[in-house]
């Protein structure tokens, strides 16, 4: 086995075993935190694709960012009675599993349907250094120009929402 | 890691180097920082141990090392221990993406009869493409030191601290980022050692067709970005937490935030983060705004040509060049260290409520301006009619 396998191997233990953690460990700080791990294990595999902007893009939002708010979230509420409800029972264990599988079918199915008969040429974007997101910017500000502007509106309209639920609830800084 | 056993060794030897330094600066740092405070609150500070008071760091570290091993009693003993350790990891790896010199050139040489060589190793822990962003991505995961700190320790105060810290460092986070776009698209890369070669030599840029310059000032980025400067500095003073923006660790309201239930050693752990995180800015400010390592007045060339009169082989004369270089950045980054002291000792801290609004609606703005501003400009430069 060489280097690379064995970074893979690794990793992949690393982002399976965290990624069961979060859903099976009944504390959501953990599950959180958990998450935090997976998501470097993400950004790790990315690096050993020597994909390295997806990877650092990875880190800084979703691992820095994203999940950051997720823990402070959690820390925020005093959640015994929710923890109870979903760390007790056959209902919460089949729901457990249940949620587990539909991701599961989700990502399969999304995976499966992206990178049939894909080689590295069609993904120019991973290329090494400055070039490979000179050409990432340029199909998405082109070719996904569309999507693109659909997914900055859609957050513009979330921004909104919470804002507006947030004073018409009487938040501390209205 | 390398071609062969030299490299690996020598790569293997930097990091290890390159993390004792950062770890080795701390106690020097803080003995600036308390001699410094004492300078400007006209006091004296510590200056009984050893010449200058400089024992005075290693009667701190007996004093750290000899503490009690404490743990409060309702607190998560493993996320507990976990914290420090996660808010030191993160400066230590941004430190290894940054360039302190020009590559040393080693000739090919003949020992233990074999051929050695030639190297090329670079001053740096790991030559990292995009290493603006690897350094963004590490240390965005700062955050989760003192999140941990806070709920582990199981104290009112430290949860407070560390939920007013992570707040602060997300959204100050942004502010960072936006406000080094400018500069990003000025030099057209994320890789540090290029960025500095595009601000050696003087002062010149092509404009519209046409070439300015002004010779005798150098091609540093501050011309260029003073806003981007202004407010990458703001923004790397809060990401590390420090006067004016140490809201987390307020004394005077939440006793000493996240770190309050922290003692001896566990505590340094979380001082030399700090520091680290402090290094690294200052650092990236150096970088991108005051030619990293370049001397001005001097290019590569001329200064190779200006040394080679004291060298008598190439691998001499690169050594020279790599510690005159290494020099230059070391002189920049001190000052840039002594005015994060000083600013510590000048001004007061913020309200909450300010920091926010400074944070969200003036420097996220600003930083945003100043990045289409510097798009258009940079445009009109490509523009040849």
């Amino acid at each position: 086995m060489d280097a690379t396998s064995l970074t893979f191997y690794f990793l992949e233990a690393l982002i399976l075993l965290s990624a069961l953690g979060v859903v099976l460990v009944s504390n959501p700080i953990y599950s959180a935190l958990f998450l935090v791990l997976s998501m470097i294990g993400v950004a790790g595999i990315f690096v050993s694709l020597e994909a390295y902007f997806v990877a650092v893009i990875q880190l800084v939002v979703y691992a820095g960012a994203v999940t950051v708010l997720f823990v402070m979230v959690i820390m925020l509420f005093n959640l015994e009675k929710e923890k109870k409800a979903f760390s007790q029972g056959f209902f919460s264990l089949l729901l457990r599993v249940g949620i587990i599988g539909a991701i599961w079918a989700v990502v399969a199915s999304a995976l499966k349907s992206t990178f049939v008969n894909l080689t590295p040429e069609d993904m120019p974007f991973l290329d090494n250094g400055g070039s490979g997101v000179k050409v990432l910017a340029e199909t998405l500000f082109t070719q996904y120009v569309f999507g693109f502007e659909i997914i900055s509106v859609l957050l513009v309209t979330v921004i909104v929402g919470a804002v507006a639920l947030a004073r018409a609830k009487g938040g501390t800084h209205a | 890691m390398g071609s062969d056993l030299v490299e690996v060794l020598i790569n293997s030897i930097k990091i290890v180097t390159i993390f004792l330094i950062m770890v080795q600066v701390v106690p020097l740092l803080v003995w600036v920082e308390r001699r410094g405070s004492a300078f400007i609150q006209y006091r004296f500070g510590p200056n009984r141990i050893g010449p200058l008071g400089l024992f005075q760091l290693l009667a701190d570290a007996v004093k750290f090392l000899n503490k009690e091993e404490f743990v409060p009693k309702e607190a998560n003993r493993f996320l507990f221990y976990l914290a420090p350790v996660i808010s030191l990891v993160p400066g230590a790896l941004a430190m290894m993406a940054i360039p302190f010199s020009v590559p040393l050139e080693i000739e090919s040489l003949n020992l233990f009869g074999q051929q050695w060589g030639p190297y090329s190793i670079p001053m740096q822990g790991a030559v990292i493409p995009m290493g603006i962003l690897y350094v963004f991505g590490v240390s965005s995961l700062a955050t989760y030191g003192l999140l941990i700190a806070g709920w582990g320790s199981n104290n009112k105060y430290a949860l407070m601290g560390s939920l007013r810290a992570s707040a602060q460092m997300v959204s100050y986070e942004l502010a960072l980022g936006l406000s080094v776009i400018g500069a990003i698209i000025l030099y057209g890369s994320f890789d540090l050692t290029e960025i500095i070669q595009a601000q050696m030599g003087s002062l010149n840029f092509n404009f519209m067709g046409g070439t300015y310059g002004i010779g005798f000032l150098p091609n540093w980025g501050i011309f260029y970005q003073p806003v981007g400067f202004i407010l990458f500095l703001t923004a790397a003073f809060a990401e590390s937490n420090r006067l004016p923006f140490d809201l987390p660790e307020a004394e005077a309201e939440l006793v000493a935030g996240y770190h309050t239930e922290y003692g001896g050693f566990k505590m340094n752990l979380f001082y030399i983060g700090e520091y680290g995180h402090m290094i690294a800015a200052s650092a990236l400010v150096v970088i991108f705004y005051f030619g990293g390592y370049d001397i001005p007045g001097f290019t590569t060339e001329s200064l190779t040509e200006a040394l080679s009169a004291f060298a008598s082989t190439p691998t001499q004369l690169s050594l020279f060049v790599s510690l005159a270089y290494l020099g230059s950045m070391i002189l920049k980054l001190s000052i840039f260290l002594w005015i994060y002291i000083w600013v510590r000792w000048t001004l007061p801290r913020f309200r909450y409520d300010q920091l926010m609004d400074l944070g969200w609606k003036t420097m996220l703005p600003w930083a945003l301006g100043n990045a289409i501003v510097t798009a258009v400009f940079v445009f009109l430069a490509h523009y040849k009619g």
